[in-house]
């Protein structure tokens, strides 16, 4: 008794709790057409809003809202290092738990499929494509989790993946990529584009956008085993 | 309930709110990392959000919530393949004052000998102890989080108990 006693009494510094991120939506549980419908007709805005914003000299220029992925363009950069495309993604999990994250999860179609991992609520996986490495994000467009700073010298441009699935080709001077819980990064020429629900994001050192829309457009629900 | 099990967000979230904190503690136990603790509970509740259908209306909410945590926190432990070291300390002011500094020295030196005999523990006499003394779960809470019988609970904690005697002495 005195042990269990002495137990209950152990004032134990647990760590804090953190803030944990409920983030749902009706969408999770039922769907419909019309949130793709909405969500098109939202990205069309948000670009158009975007690029109708004249130059300014304030430290945010301009705004791109893309699904899950927030585009800031400023006049400075903060500092990122460069750091290999695999680091920090997070824990491997299997495909049936990152389709519980990202349910329209879509993946490359690949004769050894390499480990997916989760950190926050983004999926990602690292392949190769003709040879060097790829990075493919996914966050879920209610997940609201990448973000990305762009200088002047990036340029963005509109392109359609598919007929329901519109992105922005950032290409030129590196931009600064923050992925959850890792420091800033300096990433290379990216594809972000909308499906459905998701938001996807593609990078790679030599990607050229034909090859990134290419890869965009392979992506499908993987077979079994 | 209903509401939530019907898809509404908010009412789940507001259902699962109060229950964050021990959830991410239970988690903790396991995992001995708050990242991987923290990584856990966010996927029980989304895990739990999908399974909300399923769940029966009128049975308690947090040991099945503690259930998916602490098998999330199993499942994350797996995968990462690591053992942290000694995760829990003692906190700094004792609950009652100690009646001299040097007392009060004591008193810490002994408590934090305790969760050192306590953190090397094998894991399932550990989290046993861990759930019903330091986290105070009742039996059937801490059954759902070991994913055991109530009767195991009540034998798993009384060999504990004697393992962590024998570690740390009796009485002291």
């Amino acid at each position: 008794m005195e042990l269990e006693r002495e137990l209950r009494d152990l004032d134990v510094e647990w760590p804090q709790t953190p803030e944990l991120r409920l983030v749902l939506g009706e969408r999770t549980r039922r769907r419909s057409r019309r949130p793709l419908y909405a969500a098109i007709a939202l990205v069309l805005v948000a670009l158009a809003a975007a690029f109708a914003v004249p130059q300014s000299r304030g430290a945010i220029l301009r705004f791109l809202h893309l699904g899950g992925e927030t585009i800031q363009f400023v006049d400075t950069l903060p500092p990122a290092q460069e750091r290999p495309l695999g680091e920090g993604l997070g824990t491997v999990v299997s495909f049936d738990d990152a389709r519980i994250v990202v349910p329209g999860l879509l993946l490359p179609q690949l004769s050894e499929q390499p480990p997916l991992r989760l950190s926050g609520n983004v999926i990602s996986i690292v392949f190769r494509h003709n040879g060097e490495p790829v990075l493919l994000s996914a966050v879920r467009q209610d997940g609201s989790f990448l973000k990305k700073l762009a200088g002047g010298q990036t340029s963005a441009e509109w392109v359609q993946v598919a007929p329901n699935s519109w992105g922005v080709w950032l290409s030129g001077a590196p931009h600064v990529f923050f992925f959850p819980r890792e420091p800033a990064r300096l990433a290379g020429d990216t594809l972000v584009w909308v499906n459905g629900t998701t938001t996807y994001r593609l990078e790679g050192p030599s990607l050229t956008k034909s090859e990134a829309l290419e890869v965009a457009r392979s992506l499908r629900y993987p077979r079994k085993g | 309930m209903l509401r939530a099990q019907r898809g509404d967000a908010r009412a789940y979230e507001e259902l699962v709110r109060p229950h964050q904190e021990i959830a991410f503690r239970v988690a903790y136990v396991i995992t001995r990392n708050a990242a991987d603790a923290e990584d856990a509970v966010q996927d029980a509740l989304i895990k739990a959000w999908r399974a909300l259908g399923r769940f029966r209306a009128g049975e308690p909410l947090r040991p099945w919530l503690l259930r998916i945590a602490a098998n999330e926190a199993r499942n994350r432990r797996r995968s990462a393949g690591r053992r942290e070291g000694l995760a829990l300390r003692a906190a700094a002011s004792p609950g009652e004052a100690a009646p001299s500094p040097e007392e009060a020295l004591l008193n810490r030196a002994q408590r934090e000998r305790l969760l050192g005999a306590l953190e090397e523990l094998p894991e399932p006499a550990r989290a046993v102890l861990a759930y019903r003394y330091l986290l105070d779960l009742s039996e059937d809470e801490t059954a759902a989080a070991l994913d055991v019988r109530r009767g195991t609970v009540k034998s798993r904690s009384a060999r504990a108990l004697e393992k962590l005697r024998e570690a740390y002495g009796t009485g002291a």
